[in-house]
């Protein structure tokens, strides 16, 4: 299993901080959270799986991307933040 | 005229003449209005090398042809002045009626020359400005709230930007509120009060003619629809606080006076918490359709928090009370004090009292340490106050209570140019830390905006390369334009081309015909007219850097753990920074730019 970390807005819509999903890349992982949380559908994960251009992925943290096919394995932590970083 | 009055008022407070100088066509097209049209009356009104704070320095209010059209969030106007905190130019950005009303005045801007002879309110209208002597506004008790409340009263019809007593005491990090509204950084407040100066009211009703009004029209209606779509939608829900928790994550959350950048006290202080248990509804700024203020519960009322405030007084401090925190949002709002240098210096102090390095010096507080939050309260107020050694050490800013405390506190005193840095970690986002240190006001994330890039899935975040450096540059030049116009950056995500999008709406108010390379260069030219103002003022390369902790101490823990700058890197992206403005390997303008510059700042009416 992967866990999705969730922050600002998902978080809200949600209810909850995290939601784990069987994913083996960062594409799948995104289809199951939309799935699991239709209330993310469509603004932060579109119909098709693929995420929104307001928000961003970083497995465990590290480098944000938006890369689909970033291979997850069980345990990694995929970090779901909003792109606008305005402060 | 479309958009524009062509002239600016000119106030000498030393003897209460008057002037209007023209601005002319040439000028208005090539710097528009906002910070452009700021900078070049700042640098026409003033000597080089003058003293900010001294009785030869100049403060000016500068509007745009957006201001008082229809085009939301555009009821915005530019401070502009010389900073006593890092002596080069500070260009803030405000939102209040004031903007209105002070274009209404039938001015483009308004500049302020000399120094009162007493405490004085400055009150502009159409037919001209007259000062009013007001000693009794100036003392301990003269916060920003009380003035208000008293100058609206005692004259009726103004709208005030006004000082409080951070200012009227010199604190180089003092601001200029406005309609509960802020030109926080910079110091420009300190400005202001060096000129004797509480006060400044607008009261009129000239109004500019549009060129296009349905044109106009039309593009404000799409804007606003436009302003209610996800691109905002943070901003909306959360407001910027929201940022806190999401950065703690990504380990970009400046704590303990950068000593690290992670927090463990990050989710009682988490936008996502506040909402839950503190949030008492949300307002805008005047014209606004977005709507990012949200206000918190605490036990001092309702307060204001954005995410800067929230970082500077709560995890840069190792403060994890959110009413502690919000306590002290407001205390900086009542006494006039930036929040982010004010939690910068205090963190910085914290630093310095843990290591040892106040002690037996006259600065010396042993209960001065991380997360001692009543006592960063106390420190405050002996800030605006100058009220004790400490607080006259700390009015100064980080930079200059490090060079007087020594050792090794100049390597982590937190600014560039004497600015301290915003709530974004230099070591978890690098493309920042390089926007940051070439920014001309120093560290700062409205003028730079390169955390656009960290925050892509274009660049490496910790290892940025030349393509992150262009776009470090386009998003300098699109905020550069933003305070140009004059528009919020929380407006930037509507635009795919802000150029191409904004060119229609200039063209619609002037009638002068604009293209987005017409605005591409008008933005190129106003970061080159700052650098060329920092030239003046004695600026040299060795400023565009960071301090020591940045290169030299790696962060301890959480997503990037071991991350620090690299000093081959980082010159190496400067230079590629240089490279691609066209500047010199040392970083200045050409002769020929320079040459050009000088020319527009001469003769304003061309």
């Amino acid at each position: 299993m992967v866990r999705v970390e969730l922050y600002g807005i998902p978080r809200l819509e949600a209810g909850t901080t995290a939601v784990e999903v069987a994913a083996s890349n960062v594409g799948e992982a995104l289809k199951a959270l939309g799935i699991r949380v239709p209330a993310l559908v469509p603004d932060v994960v579109e119909p098709d799986g693929a995420l929104s251009p307001h928000y961003l992925v970083a497995v465990d943290g590290g480098d944000l991307t938006r890369d689909l096919a970033r291979p997850l394995r069980p345990g990694d932590v995929l970090v779901l933040v909003s792109a606008h970083a305005g402060g | 005229m479309r958009g524009a009055f062509g002239r600016y008022l000119r106030v000498d407070l030393a003897t209460g003449e008057t002037t209007r100088p023209n601005l002319g066509p040439e000028v208005r097209a090539a710097l528009v209005g906002g910070v452009g049209l700021g900078t070049a009356i700042l640098a026409h009104e003033t000597s080089p090398g003058f003293d900010p704070l001294g009785p030869e320095a100049a403060l000016v209010f500068a509007f745009s042809p957006f201001v008082g059209t229809s085009i939301t969030t555009s009821a915005k106007l530019a401070l502009v002045a010389k900073s006593p905190l890092t002596g080069r130019l500070s260009d803030a950005l405000s939102s209040s009626d004031f903007a209105i009303v002070g274009k209404r005045t039938g001015h483009d801007a308004i500049a302020l020359v000399g120094r009162t002879a007493e405490p004085s309110v400055l009150l502009v209208t159409e037919d001209g400005a007259k000062l009013h002597p007001c000693p009794d506004l100036w003392g301990d008790g003269a916060t920003i709230d009380a003035v208000d409340a008293t100058l609206r009263e005692r004259f009726p019809g103004h709208h005030f930007a006004a000082i409080g007593p951070a200012a009227e005491h010199g604190v180089r990090f003092a601001c200029v509120a406005n309609g509960g509204r802020h030109a926080g950084r910079g110091g420009l407040g300190a400005v202001m009060g060096s000129m004797g100066l509480k006060a400044i009211g607008v009261r009129g009703r000239a109004r500019t003619q549009t060129a296009d009004p349905a044109r106009l029209v039309a593009l404000s209606k799409d804007w606003a629809t436009r302003s209610l779509g996800p691109e905002t939608a943070k901003y909306r829900r959360l407001g910027t606080v929201a940022n806190l928790a999401a950065f703690n994550r990504l380990a970009a959350l400046p704590t303990r006076n950068f000593t690290a950048s992670t927090f463990d006290g990050a989710e009682a202080l988490s936008g996502e918490t506040l909402q839950r248990t503190r949030a008492e509804g949300r307002s805008a700024c005047r014209n606004c359709t977005i709507g990012c203020e949200h206000f918190f519960r605490s036990r001092r009322g309702k307060v204001k928090l954005e995410y800067e405030n929230l970082f500077a007084l709560g995890p840069l401090c190792g403060i994890d009370d959110p009413e502690i925190t919000l306590a002290a949002s407001r205390t900086c709002d009542e006494l006039g004090l930036d929040t982010i240098s004010a939690g910068g210096t205090i963190a910085f102090a914290m630093e310095c009292s843990e290591r040892g390095l106040l002690d037996g010096t006259p600065y010396a507080r042993p209960e001065l340490r991380f997360g001692a939050g009543e006592v960063m309260l106390e420190v405050l107020g002996e800030i605006a106050f100058r009220r004790t050694p400490l607080g006259d050490l700390l009015a100064e800013g980080s930079r200059r209570a490090a060079e007087r405390i020594g050792g090794p506190a100049p390597d982590f005193a937190p600014h560039v140019k004497g600015l301290e840095l915003p709530g974004y970690s230099p070591r978890a986002l690098q493309t920042m830390a390089l926007g940051l240190s070439v920014s001309h006001r120093g560290a700062d994330h409205n003028k730079s905006g390169a955390y656009e890039v960290d925050f892509s899935a274009e660049a490496d975040r910790f290892a940025p390369d030349e393509a992150a450096v262009r776009g470090a540059i386009e998003a300098e030049d699109r905020a550069a334009l933003l305070d140009v116009l004059i528009l919020c950056k929380f407006l930037r995500g509507i635009f795919t081309d802000v150029y191409a999008e904004t060119a229609p709406a200039l063209e619609a108010i002037t009638g002068r015909s604009t293209r987005p390379d017409d605005l591409r260069a008008v933005a190129a030219r106003v970061v080159r007219l700052r650098r060329w103002f920092n030239e003046r003022e004695g600026w040299t390369l060795d400023e565009d850097t960071l301090p020591a902790r940045f290169f030299d101490e790696p962060l301890p823990s959480g997503a990037a753990a071991g991350a620090k700058l690299d000093r081959e890197r980082f010159t190496a992206l400067r230079a590629a920074y240089l490279d691609a403005r066209g500047l010199g390997a040392r970083g200045f303008l050409s002769a020929q730019a320079a040459s050009e510059l000088a020319d527009l700042v001469d003769d304003l009416s061309r």
